[in-house]
């Protein structure tokens, strides 16, 4: 039973947050509630929640995944490095860069599930920082502007505006279509299923039958494929392309939004509805700490006890549950004799 | 207040998440740069700038606040403010120099802010910066570095190239008069990629070869910006130059004094030059007890101040100019109590 979960999937306790941060926002700054702010916020929120998806697999299998960020980054920059060789296809450009991403991914989940790497935290830190030196040696260590618009149509563009930019932002349309799909795929089909059962018990399902490799593997594959997707979305946004930018810890919010959003890192759980108001909570939070003029150390003092908040929630919940279980199975278990004594 | 605000903020969301926190039951698998020479210790006033009776609510979006140089722009910024009351500044930054896509989403945030009257950017990739303020009619002017965009009306700074530029061939000089014939130079770089690095290396390496010497590129050595790399960095070069090298350049004071340390006790680097920048106050320290030999600096305060003033001049219908040049200098040991004590000055 998911008592306080709305039918998504996704905590109350969160969305209350979500509501409650709007409001107090709303009245210390009027512009909060502003069409353009909205707007801008849905558009902050893009590249994170194309990150926090392939994160949210790789939470639920009980992994992470902390190359989502430089993969991006890397993507681009390879969209950049071909572009200045001469090609300028944006549709082939970003079917290379998901391929690419898509590969990284593949690498990151035999390292693995086949060469038996220990634990994907090695495994894909080693792997940020491969990328991150790859970004910088494809681009030879400069940055790339002057993207075919085709290739920043996703991350710039926006429909129902005056102008090409003021409306609502497609890039968020695409990350709504794709969690509303990895939804579906994940409550809905088998392998979405087998999923959260790697993550629950990965023994107990390889027992059961289903190639837990496999199912890793897709994971970490899925997650390069949305990374290069947040990559494309970054090359629109900010029209560039730039090695140096690997370095930054993008992986770090992509966790917090999942983890706020309900996830565990002890596997099992997680929905994409609560990873969708976890991106968001990071959106309003960046955007707030702008409106108010927040300094940056404050901000990371700030979004540091949020995650902490969030992860000790769950450390929390899981405690609940241990108990409500034990309580259950006690209360059947008195329930059996009572009966027994009747007999 | 802003602190308050920010805790208020968690609290709220603190509160929020512990009201529905706990309780579940088990869903089991299912998913349910600048200021002309150091001795300016105070920037010209803009005449009528700010004088008015109209009040303005002036931006400030830098490259970051967490770093000692950054924070004299932060300073100059809001001294601006504190001497014109009807201007009210507000200063933010991303919290590292690296944090693109911080600093693209503070700005957009702010483009759409209906109560900011106008901007200072110090732009963390120029081009990026372009595309978010395509379209925007209220004065915007660039610090620091410079940003190609018709929406700038101004650029208040040096540039990074031209003030490495300075320093390169401050230091070959220096070189010479200690007595290197052959003037070889090594860089220990910051980020790899990074604008502001590759700006400075340009220049460093610019300046080096107008005053006759040679800049090793094929060495340079990369330590991020970090004077723990740093010191693996000059340990290496040591190695591998054991007859001693004439100019250390590095890409910040923090690397510049770590490689001062690790050479300190080398004979053969006895008399090398190490160059830093942004002549902030430890560099200073450290050029007074003989380790780091000099610093490139810009003057942050000058220039915080004097790009509000420019956003402000603007606002009243003024013309500025395209570029305001802030200028650079170099602290040595001549000059270098005295920056320390301009310095300690600004953020008192």
């Amino acid at each position: 039973m998911t008592k306080k979960k709305s039918g998504a999937g996704v905590q109350l306790g969160t969305v209350l947050a979500l509501v409650v941060m709007c409001a107090f926002l709303a009245i210390a700054d009027k512009n909060f509630y502003s069409y353009s702010n909205i707007m801008s916020i849905f558009k902050q929120t893009a590249f994170n929640a194309f990150l926090a998806v392939g994160m949210l697999l790789c939470l639920i299998t009980a992994g992470i995944d902390l190359s989502v960020g430089a993969n991006a980054i890397f993507c681009a920059c390879l969209m950049g490095a071909l572009k200045n060789a001469g090609l300028t296809n944006g549709i082939l450009l970003m079917i290379i860069a998901v391929l690419a991403g898509g590969l990284m991914g593949l690498i990151n989940g035999t390292l693995l599930t086949r060469l038996h790497l220990p634990h994907p935290f090695v495994s894909t830190l080693g792997m940020k920082n491969v990328l991150w030196g790859l970004a910088l040696v494809v681009t030879g260590n400069q940055m790339i502007n002057n993207f075919p618009d085709s290739v920043t149509f996703l991350g710039y563009r926006t429909v129902g505006g005056s102008t090409p930019n003021n409306g609502f932002p497609v890039s968020f349309i695409v990350v709504f279509v794709l969690y509303i799909i990895m939804h579906v795929f994940l409550t809905r089909t088998a392998l979405g299923r087998s999923i959260y059962c790697a993550g629950g018990n990965i023994e107990a399902t390889r027992l059961s039958g289903i190639n837990t490799a496999n199912v890793l593997t897709f994971c970490y594959t899925l997650s390069g494929i949305t990374a290069a997707l947040g990559g494309i979305v970054s090359v629109g946004r900010s029209g560039i392309c730039n090695g140096s930018m690997a370095n930054y810890a993008y992986d770090t919010d992509a966790i917090a939004a999942c983890i706020i959003g309900g996830a565990s890192f002890t596997g099992g759980k997680g929905t994409m509805a609560g990873t969708m108001v976890g991106c968001l909570i990071i959106a309003v939070l960046r955007n707030g700490f702008t409106l108010l003029s927040i300094d940056s150390s404050v901000q990371n003092i700030v979004l540091g006890l949020v995650i902490i908040l969030a992860v000790f929630m769950d450390v929390v919940r899981a405690g609940l549950e241990a108990k409500n279980r034990r309580m259950a199975a006690a209360a059947k278990q008195e329930a059996e004799e009572k009966e027994k004594v009747a007999k | 207040m802003k602190k308050f605000l920010a805790l208020i903020l968690t609290l709220a969301m603190a509160l929020s998440l512990a009201a529905c926190g706990g309780g579940d039951k088990p869903a089991d698998s299912a998913p349910a740069d600048n200021g002309g020479d150091q001795q300016q210790s105070q920037p010209a006033d803009s005449g009528s700038s700010g004088g008015g009776d109209e009040s303005y609510n002036i931006s400030v979006i830098l490259k970051t606040t967490a770093s000692e140089y950054w924070s004299y722009v932060v300073a100059g910024a809001e001294a601006y403010g504190k001497d014109h009351p009807n201007v009210t500044v507000k200063v933010k930054g991303a919290t590292s120099e690296t944090a693109y896509d911080e600093q693209l989403n503070m700005i957009e945030t702010d483009m759409n802010n209906a109560d900011i009257d106008g901007y200072v950017i110090a732009p963390l990739q120029a081009d990026m910066v372009t595309t978010i303020i395509a379209g925007q009619t209220k004065p915007i002017v660039a610090v620091d570095t410079d940003i190609d965009a018709p929406e700038v009306l101004s650029f208040v700074g040096t540039g990074n190239e031209a003030a490495a530029k300075l320093g390169g061939e401050a230091a070959a000089k220096l070189a010479k008069e200690r007595g290197w014939e052959e003037i070889k130079c090594i860089e220990i770089c910051g980020v790899q990629g990074d604008s502001t690095n590759e700006a400075r290396k340009a220049g460093y390496k610019a300046g080096i070869e107008a005053a006759g010497g040679t800049f090793l590129e094929d060495e340079t050595q990369y330590a991020n910006a970090e004077a723990n790399q740093a010191v693996a960095c000059m340990e290496a070069i040591m190695q591998n130059h054991p007859e001693g090298i004439a100019v250390i350049c590095a890409n910040n004071d923090d690397m510049a004094m770590a490689a001062a340390r690790t050479a300190a006790g080398n004979a053969a680097y006895e008399n090398t030059v190490f160059l830093g920048f942004d002549g902030i106050q430890s560099a200073c320290n450290s050029i007074l007890a003989g380790e780091e030999t000099m610093s490139v600096c810009q003057e942050g305060y000058n220039m915080g101040y004097e790009s509000v003033a420019s956003v402000v001049r603007a606002l009243q219908g003024e013309t500025l100019d395209e570029f305001v040049d802030a200028g650079a200098s170099i602290v040595d040991p001549d000059t270098a109590q005295a920056r320390l004590e301009q310095l300690q000055g600004y953020l008192a």
